[in-house]
């Protein structure tokens, strides 16, 4: 600062005192601004109509935490959160993390019983690290229940129930189905985020399913990574560097979509390579449609989202005599035979528009 | 350093403090200094003069222990020294105060003075005694009369002059006895230049420090030394008492060095160039 | 402009009003003041805004959500001031945890595994800080390819998988698994660095090196020494607040941490008033940054923003703040030049 500025500071020493209590006044009313913003109007907790027969009741909160909350699977999962909110007339926060962190997931649970929300839901994809948060928040008289992804067994964590899909189960049942067609060699399974308790059991399903056979099948994990740029790289590479395999499979969304799209590129079916997965990405359920994948498993997303809600509801509604109870999504095999009824049009159920439509 | 300012008689400068005897430096094909023979008496201020390009900066880098000679002796008090870096140059008590002053604008003055030679206290080890440093430096600047509203003041809110006093009192308060300055009045104005020469003055007239300048305007130079020399493309091309010397000589000196080389340059002499 | 003189005398009448301004006056004059009512305004806010931000319980959450980055802030902005960053302190934040768990499943001793542990996030960052120094590769470079290495290392030691803590007993405890330890080590950390860096001669070393590197040399200060042992604390400091945060969540996973933790840190530093060309900056301003960003995301979850919205509200949140933050900035250098 040269001494021209110095001169210039030195002559009007009051305005700097104003400027600071109107600069600061800006700033908070910008941050005010932000926050009005940020306020969706179903926050504010008044008591509202009790949709359908059910009697007047509070604007209940549910926090539903994901750990990958960007990801398109869980699409149909906000969509039904926002269906069932606007019958049963409660609110939901969806929030997490984006990218399977588990401090973040811990954190924003930890928030939510702070925050004294109504109800919370989340994936658990820790063996340990949800034990705690779930409990704190069960002390503290909120429900909570897991869906999509469930604690192991013997089980510690205390939730009151799951919501999804039987996982290691649905690995079992796709071990059945590579069975049925992959007799001997090289089998990979395509894995996005290992060890975490969402697509984990799948494969290790899967895994012992095939090793029980007792037929010479190799079963190698690809660790494809949680991101879906990444997963088709991933698979691409690994297909380069293995093109005698007999199977590329995949336990998540992501790799089934990397695969699919790996095997029309490369036309698997022609070289005699099987593949299957899970979920019903667009991209996935083409694939089906054109030859290129075997099939998909679907654990109907919507669902998840729609009954953990209602299940919380009742529970708030009820004053706990309707309890939480473990509740199966469903595992559909999706092939190339009733493949055309997903494709037929775009439908919320699905995630592929946010239009309600009856679909008949 | 003394409060009272006494002026001494030209013929208490002494004996010599640096010497310099064949001094050559070479930066790959380009030589920047060859044979420097050079001279600084104690209590003498000697005034280097040279173009950007003479070799100025790397003489003094050398002279204060940034850089080593190629070859050639450098005496401090009739002894021979091989100064391997700033921190030895400082144990011969040289301190250099460089153009850019080496200051911190973030530090303060306090900060910036004792920089390198913090003062810590015994009990906690490692904790800065930051009252004592604070008080040294407000005792020592005021001793020089070099005006600062504060020690607390951070370096970067000063005005040039005062960045420059800070600068120079930094290095007479460790105790220096040869004070090298490069180019201290360069990118200065007539008021913030005044309040600098009045520190070399009496610097000067205290006699304490030896003091070598370096700078290519030679009209403020010839106010305040006792010799000049004059440095020409890393050779020393003369030496003379400021007394046996004037403005006009210099300039007179300047220009038939210039003609010289126009001359060589284009096989006549230019328009005669004006004085600078 | 005219108008003004006549303004300050009217205000200057009553007592009470000189006497706002004096309390004012000094609360802007501090570096880190400006941060620290950015998040007092903040607490207010959302208190208003939900009538229950302010609880025992929440307190809590937001002290784990500040701790491990704030720790990790603390050793970052020693690289900043001195001019220098590094990228990868999210993936020493990652890996060193696992180092300590492969330590004592080996059956070493808990003392000694966890100066294991610590040493490798040291060795880390001495790599990184001989990489910048010695081999003048840009640090923003150098700490860039050593977090992918990091990273893939991490990836390739563990599988991929994610693992319990490591069991130790009732150590865990003081390690991070009790509600308040981590953010007593945080604050204990920031004590420690405070006194570093305002009551030793390292403290000014460091605003030399990123302030006039070429003067700080000059004036005898080893610019190697102050830069390499900054990238060795900030590679400590980030493994360190790695273990912690394993033991408070009771898990490891090889993707923790990574870049998200490391902007936060750096986010946090330059909120809290360090600039990022080098020279000014501190720990408690880092440490207030950090906590106004986990205040922000604390508090809008509290409100009940869900995950699409979200970023968008925190990013307008932190450039409001940063504003603010940029004028209060001003203010106290025209305040200081009178």
């Amino acid at each position: 600062m040269d001494e021209v500025e110095l001169d210039k500071a030195k002559a009007t020493p009051g305005l700097s005192r104003r400027q600071f209590l109107t600069r600061t006044a800006m700033g908070g009313a910008g941050l005010a601004g932000v926050g009005l913003l940020a306020t969706p109007a179903n926050v504010i907790k008044a008591a509202t109509g009790g949709g359908g027969n059910f009697p007047t009741h509070p604007n209940w909160k549910f926090t539903f935490v994901n750990h990958v909350t960007t990801n398109p699977f869980f699409v149909p999962t906000t969509y039904a959160l926002q269906d069932a909110c606007s019958v049963l007339k409660v609110s939901y926060q969806w929030t997490g993390s984006t990218s399977s962190n588990v401090t973040n997931m811990v954190d924003s649970i930890n928030t939510a019983v702070s925050a004294g929300v109504d109800g919370i839901a989340t994936s658990i994809v820790d063996p340990t690290a949800f034990d705690a948060p779930i409990a704190n928040a069960l002390k503290a008289g909120i429900p909570v229940v897991s869906y999509n992804a469930d604690a192991p067994t013997p089980l510690v964590n205390q939730r009151m129930a799951y919501i999804g899909q039987d996982l290691y189960a649905s690995g079992q049942a796709m071990g059945d189905q590579i069975l049925k067609v992959v007799k001997e060699g090289l089998v990979a399974i395509g894995i996005a985020t290992p060890g975490q308790l969402n697509i984990q059991p799948r494969f290790d399903g899967a895994q012992a399913q095939i090793k029980a056979s007792g037929l010479p099948i190799t079963v190698e994990l690809v660790n494809t990574s949680a991101s879906v740029p990444n997963e088709l790289s991933i698979v691409e590479a690994y297909y380069l560097g293995h093109t005698t395999m007999k199977g590329f499979y995949a336990v998540d969304a992501g790799s089934g979509e990397g695969i699919a799209e790996t095997s029309r590129k490369y036309n698997f079916p022609s070289k005699g390579i099987h593949t299957g997965g899970f979920d019903l990405l667009p991209v996935t359920l083409t694939a089906i449609k054109d030859g290129f994948f075997g099939f998909t498993i679907d654990q109907q997303p919507y669902l998840q989202g729609f009954y953990p809600l209602v299940q919380l509801f009742l529970y708030k509604l009820s004053g706990g005599l309707m309890f939480p109870c473990d509740t199966s999504t469903g595992l559909k095999f999706v092939t190339k035979s009733n493949v055309g009824l997903y494709l037929k049009g775009k439908s919320r159920f699905e995630g592929s528009t946010s239009k309600e439509l009856l679909i008949k | 350093m003394t409060a009272a300012v006494d002026a001494l008689p030209p013929a208490a400068i002494g004996a010599p403090v640096l010497e310099v005897f064949g001094v050559s430096r070479s930066f790959g094909p380009v030589q920047a200094l060859s044979d420097i023979n050079l001279k600084l008496n104690a209590g003498e201020v000697l005034g280097l003069i040279g173009d950007n390009g003479a070799g100025k900066s790397t003489l003094l880098k050398i002279l204060s222990g940034f850089q080593s000679p190629d070859a050639g002796t450098i005496k401090v008090n009739g002894e021979e020294v091989q100064m391997r870096s700033v921190s030895s140059a400082r144990a011969l008590r040289i301190e250099c105060v460089y153009q850019d002053l080496a200051l911190i604008p973030q530090l303060t003055v306090w900060e910036n003075m004792f920089l390198g030679r913090e003062q810590a206290r015994r009990w906690p080890p490692f904790i800065l005694n930051g009252r004592a440093m604070r008080n040294e430096a407000r005792r020592s600047l005021e001793a020089m009369q070099v005006k600062i509203p504060s020690v607390g003041t951070e370096v970067g809110f000063l005005s040039g002059g005062q960045r420059q006093a800070v600068a120079i009192a930094r290095a007479v308060y460790s105790d220096a006895k040869i004070l090298l300055l490069d180019e201290p009045l360069a990118a200065m104005g007539v008021k913030e230049s005044s309040q600098v020469l009045g520190l070399l003055h009496r610097l000067r007239s205290a006699r304490q420090v030896s003091v070598l300048i370096v700078a290519h305007n030679y009209m403020q130079l010839v106010g305040i030394c006792d010799r000049i020399n004059l440095l020409r493309h890393g050779e020393i091309v003369m030496d003379v008492p400021v007394t046996e010397t004037s403005v006009e000589k210099l300039t007179q000196f300047m220009v038939d060095e210039y003609q010289e080389a126009t001359v060589a340059a284009t096989g006549s002499p230019g328009p005669a160039p004006q004085p600078k | 402009m005219s108008s003004e003189p006549v303004t300050t005398t009217r205000l200057q009448r009553g007592t009470g009003w000189a006497r706002l301004r004096k309390l004012v006056g000094s609360v802007v004059g501090r570096r880190e003041a400006g941060i620290l009512v950015v998040a007092v305004a903040l607490t207010i806010y959302f208190q208003i805004i939900t009538g229950r931000f302010i609880s025992g319980s929440n307190f809590i959450t937001v002290t784990q959500l500040t701790a491990a980055t704030a720790i990790i802030a603390c050793g970052e902005v020693l690289l900043l001031i001195c001019g220098e960053i590094d990228l990868s302190v999210g993936n020493t934040f990652a890996l060193v945890p696992f180092i300590l768990l492969f330590c004592t499943q080996a059956d070493m001793p808990l003392p000694l595994a966890m100066i294991v542990s610590l040493a490798v996030g040291g060795v880390i960052g001495f790599i990184n800080g001989c990489v910048t120094v010695f081999l003048k590769v840009p640090s923003f470079v150098a700490t860039l390819g050593m977090l992918f290495l990091l990273n893939g290392l991490t990836l390739t030691i563990t599988n991929g998988y994610p693992s319990a803590a490591p069991t130790v007993g009732q150590a865990s405890v003081v390690l991070g698994s009790a509600p308040a330890s981590e953010i007593l080590w945080a604050v204990g950390i920031l004590i420690l660095m405070q006194l570093l860096l305002t009551r030793t001669r390292f403290g000014p070393h460091v605003i030399a090196v990123g302030g006039n590197m070429m003067g700080a040399r000059e004036s005898g200060v080893s610019v190697p020494f102050v830069k390499i042992a900054s990238f060795v604390m900030a590679g400590v400091l980030a493994g360190f607040a790695g273990i912690l945060d394993s033991f408070r969540v009771g898990s490891i996973d090889p993707l923790q941490g990574g870049t998200e933790i490391m902007f936060m840190a750096v986010a946090g530093a330059v909120i809290g008033g360090t600039a990022l060309t080098g020279g000014s900056g501190t720990v408690v301003g880092a440490f207030l940054g950090v906590v106004v960003l986990s205040l922000l995301n604390d508090g809008f979850t509290f409100i009940g923003i869900s995950a699409f919205a979200f970023d968008i509200i925190l990013g307008g949140a932190i450039l409001v703040v940063m504003v603010v933050n940029v004028y209060l900035g001003r203010l106290r250098i025209r305040r200081l030049s009178q």
